[in-house]
């Protein structure tokens, strides 16, 4: 064994590595808050991991992209896991840098020697928020769609320049299949090569400078004017380095204990939450409310204090000024004092801007939800898509469009039952002799998700009773068709907008879906028979 | 900075030393096998994955006369990973003493579309002469094996075929 070892120190010179890396003192005192940097380095592992076995079933075209992560979800084994993984890793990840920037900040650790280290670690912070950026367009789902839409408009901000970078994003005009493309080589190729070059960078820099000692209040003695505090800094460094542990194993059993913790934790939540995937993306959509990931959150906040032509400054002037201050942090704050009560002004301004940003995000996370959050049936939005992808309307006419070659769809739902449609789309010929539709094939899950959608169409029927119902219950408030009162909203065009299921839903609970409503749920007064008839006769009589 | 001159020596009692350095194994051992093993369950889960059968229709079993081999021509729309694809498809369907055979359309030596020669009662390949037999033997030629058989069933008067492994 040893000559093996021998003859490998020989050839890679790994015994003076091993002294120089894990055999180095840190310096007495390096404690808890030192595990950050370790913990955000663990998750940058934790993402590589992730997003390879993720690239394994991702394509990146809007055409496939939503389905090859829903197969992700749903068919591969551990799929689920693992993207739930990715992006609570990713959540994970933004904090721990976040952090491990603020404990440098306030120990005052950029200043010399160490300044190209803090200018590196700056750059790397950024990396992980522009991984966050160029990720979530991936699954391209409606919340992708939209935060890369308000993102890109959020570009077009900056002055004379804003147009051209924009479309630069967006490698052209509009937001769609070469974006995506763009985002998905940025994410996975550019941003991790030059993540690890500068992760390199900063390693080493870590390891040739040592990890910076606690500050000491007692620095005072060293006058900055002195020429020579720099030869005592360094005396007093490798002073506390002597009296300090080696690296292997103390330091590293304290990082791999954080690291441990916040596995777990990143793990809990990923089985607990899971990785949503919302509808597909859909540009056309008017109802649905955009929010970026929390990390945006400050951004989107800030941006309603900035109306109109102030907007620019919100979005271009104060993230510049941000960055610029921190990039030049080691050049302004500079001498030997690093204790945070030595800087106290410094230390706190940084704490106002870390309490600013923490309000932001705050308000920006409970900015109420313009538009009402409806529930939507899954299996109807798939339907939708596959009615468009498999032609339908090549033969049938739908909402005024389509051929006369087969029947009307827009009352199919009212005219046919569920089993009657699935054993139709089985076998047309069968059910209906001589009709000229031909039998697609069509998967299991195709047949129940067309029958989601043709059952929706014509919002069912209503009984005789539901105009008196109307009357009754909602006619004091509401104006149908030249009936009722105009306290609320008239109702009468309400079915070019909502479907009868939005309605039934709105009477039941209001709030659920208008958390501004003024109106009380029905679900007292009406059954739930009542309530179904009652939002199809609104529906009906409304288009 | 870096003085590598100093001695490495602990400080403290080698007992402690070899403590931490078995639970920093402990717990990255955990860590890498909950991590490393999901992914590798993750990458490798095809190999065990099973197969859904889709049985496909390929027409109704009327006007199929007893002993003639017909063509039967049809669209599957089956998953491919995320995908739903479409090919179109063909199979050789034949009634023979009451059992229904359905052969894959394609040679067994090279994976040419053979057709049907009444005159022949026989299976020609266009392209290096095979000869199969009604009951898809190889009569001559470099065919290696007999005509590859789909199971079919016949559900209420229409025929199913499951096109595994079609060439």
């Amino acid at each position: 064994m040893k000559t093996i070892l021998d003859w490998l120190d020989e050839r890679t010179g790994w015994r003076k590595v091993k002294e120089v890396i894990l055999d180095r003192h840190i310096p007495k005192g390096v404690d808890w808050r030192y595990t950050l940097g370790s913990v955000t380095l663990f998750f940058f592992i934790l993402q590589a991991v992730t997003g390879i076995l993720l690239a394994m079933h991702y394509s990146p075209s809007p055409d496939h992209a939503y389905d090859s992560v829903k197969y992700i979800s749903k068919e591969v084994p551990m799929g689920a896991f693992l993207r739930g993984l990715h992006k609570w890793g990713a959540t994970g990840m933004v904090i721990s840098a976040f952090l491990h920037l603020l404990r440098v900040f306030v120990m005052g650790a950029y200043k010399y020697p160490r300044e190209v280290t803090w200018l590196s670690g700056v750059i790397l912070f950024f990396f992980v928020i522009g991984f966050g950026f160029t990720g979530y367009l991936l699954p391209w789902d409606q919340k992708a769609f939209w935060a890369t839409t308000v993102g890109a408009h959020m570009v077009e901000q900056v002055p004379y320049l804003g147009t051209a970078l924009a479309k630069i994003m967006k490698g052209g005009q509009d937001l769609g299949a070469v974006t995506l493309a763009r985002f998905y080589a940025i994410h996975v190729l550019v941003f991790p090569a030059l993540t690890l070059l500068f992760l390199a960078i900063h390693l080493f820099l870590v390891v040739w400078h040592g990890i910076s000692a606690p500050p000491e209040r007692d620095s005072s003695s060293f006058d900055p004017r002195d020429p020579s505090w720099k030869t005592r800094l360094r005396a007093r460094y490798l002073e506390l380095k002597a009296q300090g542990k080696s690296f292997w194993p103390y330091i590293i059993f304290k990082d791999t204990v954080a690291v441990t913790i916040v596995f777990f934790i990143v793990l809990g939540v990923a089985i607990w939450k899971g990785a949503e995937l919302e509808d597909l993306a859909n540009p056309t959509d008017t109802t649905y409310n955009p929010r970026p990931e929390w990390y945006f959150l400050s951004v989107f906040q800030l941006l309603k204090y900035f109306p109109g032509k102030l907007e620019a400054f919100a979005v271009v002037l104060l993230p510049l000024i941000a960055v610029s201050l921190l990039f030049a942090l080691p050049f302004f704050d500079k001498g030997p004092r690093r204790h945070p009560a030595d800087r106290k002004w410094l230390v706190a301004a940084g704490w106002m801007a870390v309490l600013g940003l923490i309000f932001l995000t705050i308000q920006g996370a409970r900015t109420p939800l313009t538009n009402p959050v409806g529930e939507k049936n899954p299996m109807v939005m798939e339907g939708k898509r596959l009615f468009v992808e498999l032609h339908c309307q090549y033969c049938h006419t739908l909402h005024g469009h389509g051929g006369t070659v087969g029947p009307v769809l827009d009352e199919v739902g009212v005219r046919r039952n569920g089993d009657w449609l699935a054993n139709h789309f089985r076998n047309p010929k069968k059910i209906t002799p001589g009709t000229t539709m031909p039998n697609f094939n069509l998967l299991d899950g195709e047949v129940e998700a067309l029958v989601a959608y043709m059952s929706s169409l014509g919002g069912g029927t209503f009984s005789p009773k539901a105009p008196g119902l109307f009357e009754e219950n909602c006619a004091t408030c509401h104006k149908f068709h030249g009936v009722g009162e105009e306290i609320a909203t008239d109702l009468t065009h309400i079915a070019s907008v909502r479907d009868s299921d939005y309605i039934a839903a709105y009477i039941k609970d209001p709030l659920k879906l208008n958390p501004d409503a003024a109106m009380q749920g029905y679900t007292d007064q009406l059954t739930p028979e009542q309530i179904q008839d009652l939002a199809n006769y609104i529906y009906q009589q409304g288009k | 900075m870096t003085d590598t001159s100093q001695k490495v020596h602990d400080p403290e009692n080698p007992q402690r030393r070899s403590f931490l350095i078995g639970l920093i194994a402990a717990m990255g051992g955990l860590i890498s096998f909950i991590l490393g093993g999901s992914g590798i369950f993750y990458f490798l889960s095809p190999a065990w994955r099973g197969k859904k059968e889709d049985w496909v229709e390929v027409g109704p079993v009327e006007g199929i006369q007893e002993g003639t081999p017909i063509k039967l021509d049809y669209v599957k729309r089956k998953m491919d990973g995320w995908n739903v694809i479409e090919s179109p498809s063909s199979v050789w369907v034949i009634l023979q003493k009451g059992e229904w055979v359905a052969y894959d359309p394609h040679c067994t030596h090279l994976g040419c579309p053979f057709r049907w020669d009444s005159a022949k009662q026989a299976f020609l390949c266009p392209c290096h002469g095979g000869v199969f037999s009604k009951d898809g033997k190889v009569v001559s030629g470099p065919p290696p094996k007999p005509l590859v058989r789909f199971p079919v069933k016949i559900t209420g008067g229409t025929i199913y075929v499951l096109p595994e492994g079609a060439a």
